[in-house]
């Protein structure tokens, strides 16, 4: 299947990911109206993949995380840095491994 | 739950018992393997993760340097205008692959970049510093694309992961336990009645002798 | 709860296929994959097929079945899996560099080979 690709991020982001060839962008303003097209994006069959920045996804939750868990395989969310090459200190990836593979760890530890 | 320490002693549910055990120890080996290969499934995507994340976003900061440079040379407006009328139809092929009941999707690597006129801007303007946010950001999309799969799958089979690790501890630590609980309770039982009867025999037997 | 087992354990194989199709036939098709028993769609990479193509005489294509069912049996010791079939063990042992003959028990670091080199023309069955 083939999808369109979309962005939600500050107006550099937006731009250049335009040039791109992205067919939807969105820049955000504010947190209501940034939501709303989230949601869009989400539901529109036609989107594949959606990219938005990590400041702009937390300035969403908590409804961005809702969003997550709600949704299904498509589209793919990937946070990505703005401008600024803003990225949060905590990965949440790393959080994931830490909850998934550390406390496996310690359980094998304590079994065996 | 079921199983407590009320079961009737009798053989029959020692049996039955017995039985249920077995179950729960298959299904308890059997998810734990998922889990090994779950936890191998996992540790691989991350093995390719850490060098796609670094690399889309190195590209993606050198396309923001190359866009402010542009919105130096040939002004915000114009870029602007310009990004406005850029053809914007870049597509992916997207699949899905099935990993033990996970759906992980997979992206079909598909290449971003364009000549300058197939972006059709710039019919006005014809700005190389343009030119080349645009192909950087092509890049970064790419590479970002990729990415994007491997993290949907990291994140994916560490939810599956999470789940099937739970069960494999319910059954381990709670409901394993009870059951072995249940069956060392019930045959204690059995094995009381069992000497309860003999002795009663022996005194019914004393008593005939004696009347005799 | 036991019944919660007995689903678990059905849910543990939803993912594999209604039936496989050879590597010719997928090969061929202009959307290669097999449906699963849960009724989805699971796709095999084409870089995977023709990597098996290249690996396997043509006059076997038709002789291998796709998916390859790697198989964890539950008496064959934690990591230890199963894989059965003439040719789908010939490959294996052709990635792995072992002897094979129809059946072969392989272990958890050549599981991991074995996925890295065919991750979407495998995949685990729990029995």
């Amino acid at each position: 299947m083939s999808y369109r690709i979309a962005v939600i991020g500050d107006l550099s982001t937006s731009t250049g990911m335009a040039l791109a060839g992205v067919s939807y962008t969105h820049v955000h303003k504010s947190r209501e109206e940034t939501l709303e097209k989230l949601r869009k994006f989400l539901e529109d069959e036609s989107i594949g993949l959606v990219l938005l920045t990590y400041r702009i996804a937390e300035e969403l939750e908590p409804e961005f995380g809702q969003l997550m868990r709600g949704k299904g395989m498509l589209p793919v969310v990937l946070k990505i840095p703005d401008k600024t090459g803003y990225m949060p200190s905590i990965d949440e990836l790393s959080e994931v491994i830490r909850r998934t593979v550390g406390t496996e760890v310690t359980i094998k530890g304590e079994m065996r | 739950m079921a199983t407590n320490l009320t079961a009737p002693p009798t053989r029959m549910e020692l049996i039955k018992l017995k039985r249920r055990i077995d179950l729960a120890q298959r299904g308890h080996d059997l998810l734990r393997e998922k889990m090994d290969a779950l936890v191998m499934e996992f540790f691989d995507v991350l093995r390719r993760i850490q060098d796609s994340k670094r690399v889309a976003i190195e590209q993606l900061h050198k396309a923001h340097q190359a866009l402010s440079e542009c919105f130096a040379e040939i002004g915000t407006i114009e870029t602007l205008e310009s990004a406005r009328e850029t053809i914007r139809d870049a597509r992916l092929e997207i699949s899905s692959r099935h990993v033990m009941g996970i759906s992980v999707p997979m992206i079909e690597d598909v290449e971003m970049k364009r000549d300058a006129l197939a972006r059709g801007y710039g019919l006005h303007t014809t700005s190389s510093a343009l030119d080349e946010s645009a192909r950087e950001f092509e890049l970064a999309l790419k590479l970002l694309i990729r990415y994007a799969e491997l993290e949907a799958s990291a994140f994916a089979i560490a939810k599956e992961l999470e789940k099937t690790r739970r069960r494999v501890n319910a059954l381990e630590y709670i409901l394993i336990p009870r059951l072995e609980r249940t069956i060392k309770f019930i045959s204690m039982r059995l094995d009381e009645m069992e000497r309860e009867n003999f002795t009663r025999l022996k005194r019914i037997k004393a008593i005939l002798e004696e009347r005799r | 709860m036991d019944r919660l087992i007995k689903l678990e354990l059905g849910r543990l194989n939803a993912h594999l296929p209604r039936n496989r199709v050879s590597l010719r036939e997928a090969l061929a098709s202009p959307n290669p994959g097999v449906n699963t028993l849960d009724g989805s769609r699971h796709v095999f990479k084409r870089e995977e097929l023709r990597f098996l193509a290249g690996l396997l005489p043509e006059d076997r294509w038709d002789e291998l079945r796709l998916p390859i069912l790697i198989s964890f049996e539950h008496g064959l010791g934690r990591g230890a899996a199963k894989i059965k079939g003439n040719v789908e063990t010939w490959i294996a042992g052709k990635i792995l560099g072992k002897e094979a003959d129809g059946e072969m028990v392989i272990y958890r670091p050549e599981v991991l080979l074995l996925r890295r080199k065919l991750p979407t023309t495998t995949q685990y069955v729990f029995r």
